[in-house]
């Protein structure tokens, strides 16, 4: 193989700065996207009217459309639409002020919203709908009885599902570079682009992800252990 | 900025609706060369050899931990280069299309290899037993009783699955493959990226249905596979 080592070498930790913006899309985006995902999912177990509908609709078109389309969508629309706020509101912000990762993470908190809404709605499914009338029962509240009994048990049977979203919200952030995010994909292909070193800068990608990738499945699987010994 | 212009998202739905075949083309043909592979994969992975299962449980990990789109670039960029080392002929970056069929058989495969696996166990383990009991031979026993049961537990999810593929095949612009991404990325580039929000909606709207169309398709064999059981569906939830 013609692989250019030092390159390689050079190059994988140049990438490696790249980790904390990808990390930090990923975290924010899952942090923002958690309270509308609960309420979404809510919504759709109570089968709430027009509410449970227009959320059907919305993530059915989030998931019957590629990431890239919602990227380069979102990326050609926001930008002029809060510079047309500005200007009706006659202020002095400047658009161009606003930082990529603002934009990456409306995306995937869009995004993120939605498979979240997804996995929430399947671990309350998961809990016996017996456990909310015994809780009545006892004469708590829906809101105690959610806070107390629901979600904890839940919260658990979510652990394996909530690793493989963080892993595909992860993985997915690499196309954050089209935003011109400098995260770990950006850094590489820049680097590759002086020399046309493009075999090695994926490598480099390559091999940081699967190790990000390999350790975000190992903290939920610990989470996972310790949680099932708790029990 | 131009004013947003709604007539134009239906000139570049007429412009884009041709290459929804080149779309569905890599599709159909990534589905079946990553069924048959993950179909192997998920032989190894319940074989009784120790190497083959760990071969297989790697394959599946890697591929889990590889953004599409760099496995995509790995592929383009390094396939020629090793099939030049292996063979000497040199096959230039031409024939696009099998490079993103490959990237997109070789995601599809584990995907697919996790969905055999876990839809050949959800089927009893007894089932095997009461069928030798009847006189069945394990051929018989696997093509007549256990396949038809997992197929129909593992349709669901190869739906979904085969959604996913949908998707990941529009980064193959990227490489500059011109099916209905890359010939967004072309129409926008034309226009100088005027009218890209109008273009990019006419996209996604025709992803949407595509995605529908596939779901629709599903729910279909899935009524047809649940005919005669008693069990009522798979979403018999108490909370609804």
């Amino acid at each position: 193989m013609e692989l250019n080592l030092p390159f390689l070498e050079k190059t994988f930790i140049l990438a490696l700065r790249g980790i904390p913006v990808s990390l930090e899309i990923t975290v924010l985006s899952i942090l923002l996207a958690a309270l509308p995902a609960y309420l979404m999912a809510l919504a759709r177990l109570y089968h709430v009217k027009i509410a449970s509908q227009i959320i059907k609709v919305f993530i059915s078109l989030i998931r019957g459309t590629p990431m890239i389309v919602q990227i380069l969508f979102i990326y050609s629309l926001l930008p002029s639409l809060i510079n047309a706020v500005a200007v009706r509101c006659s202020s002095s912000f400047n658009v161009f002020d606003i930082h990529p990762v603002v934009y990456a993470v409306v995306v995937f908190t869009l995004h993120a919203s939605v498979m979240l809404s997804e996995v929430i709605r399947a671990s309350i499914t998961t809990v016996d709908r017996g456990q909310l009338d015994a809780a009545y029962a006892l004469g708590m509240r829906q809101q105690q009885a959610f806070r107390l009994i629901i979600l904890p048990q839940a919260a658990v049977e979510a652990v394996p599902n909530l690793g493989t979203l963080t892993v595909n919200l992860f993985k997915e952030t690499s196309l954050s570079f089209l935003m011109t995010v400098k995260d770990i994909t950006a850094i590489a292909k820049i680097e590759a682009s002086y020399g046309y070193n493009y075999i090695e800068a994926y490598v480099d990608i390559f091999i940081i992800y699967l190790i990000m990738c390999s350790l975000i499945q190992l903290v939920f699987y610990i989470v996972e252990k310790a949680l099932n010994h708790a029990r | 900025m131009r004013p947003f212009d709604p007539a134009f998202i239906l000139k570049s739905f007429t412009e884009l609706l041709p290459f929804a075949g080149r779309t569905l083309e890599v599709m159909l043909l990534s589905v079946v060369c990553g069924t048959l592979f993950g179909t192997l994969l998920a032989w190894a992975r319940l074989s009784r050899s120790h190497i083959a299962r760990a071969a297989a449980a790697v394959y599946v990990h890697i591929i889990r931990c590889t953004p599409s789109i760099v496995l995509l670039f790995i592929v383009y960029y390094g396939l020629p280069v090793l099939f030049r080392l292996a063979t000497g002929i040199r096959t230039g970056y031409n024939g696009k299309l099998i490079y993103v069929t490959i990237t997109l058989s070789l995601l599809f495969a584990a995907s697919m290899c996790e969905l055999f696996r876990s839809s050949y166990s959800s089927v009893d383990e007894g089932q095997w037993d009461a069928a030798f009991c009847c006189g069945f031979t394990p051929i018989q026993t696997a093509r007549l009783i256990i396949i038809p049961q997992a197929l129909t537990a593992a349709l669901p999810v190869f739906c979904s699955e085969i959604i996913a593929l949908l998707k990941q095949g529009a980064l193959a612009f990227t490489i500059g493959f011109i099916d209905l991404m890359g010939e967004t990325d072309v129409i926008v580039a034309r226009n100088y990226g005027a009218h890209g929000l109008e273009t990019y909606i006419a996209l996604a709207v025709i992803y949407w249905v595509l995605a529908i169309a596939i779901e629709l398709i599903e729910g279909f064999f899935e009524q047809r596979a649940m005919r005669g059981k008693s069990i009522p569906g798979r979403d018999g939830s108490k909370w609804n």
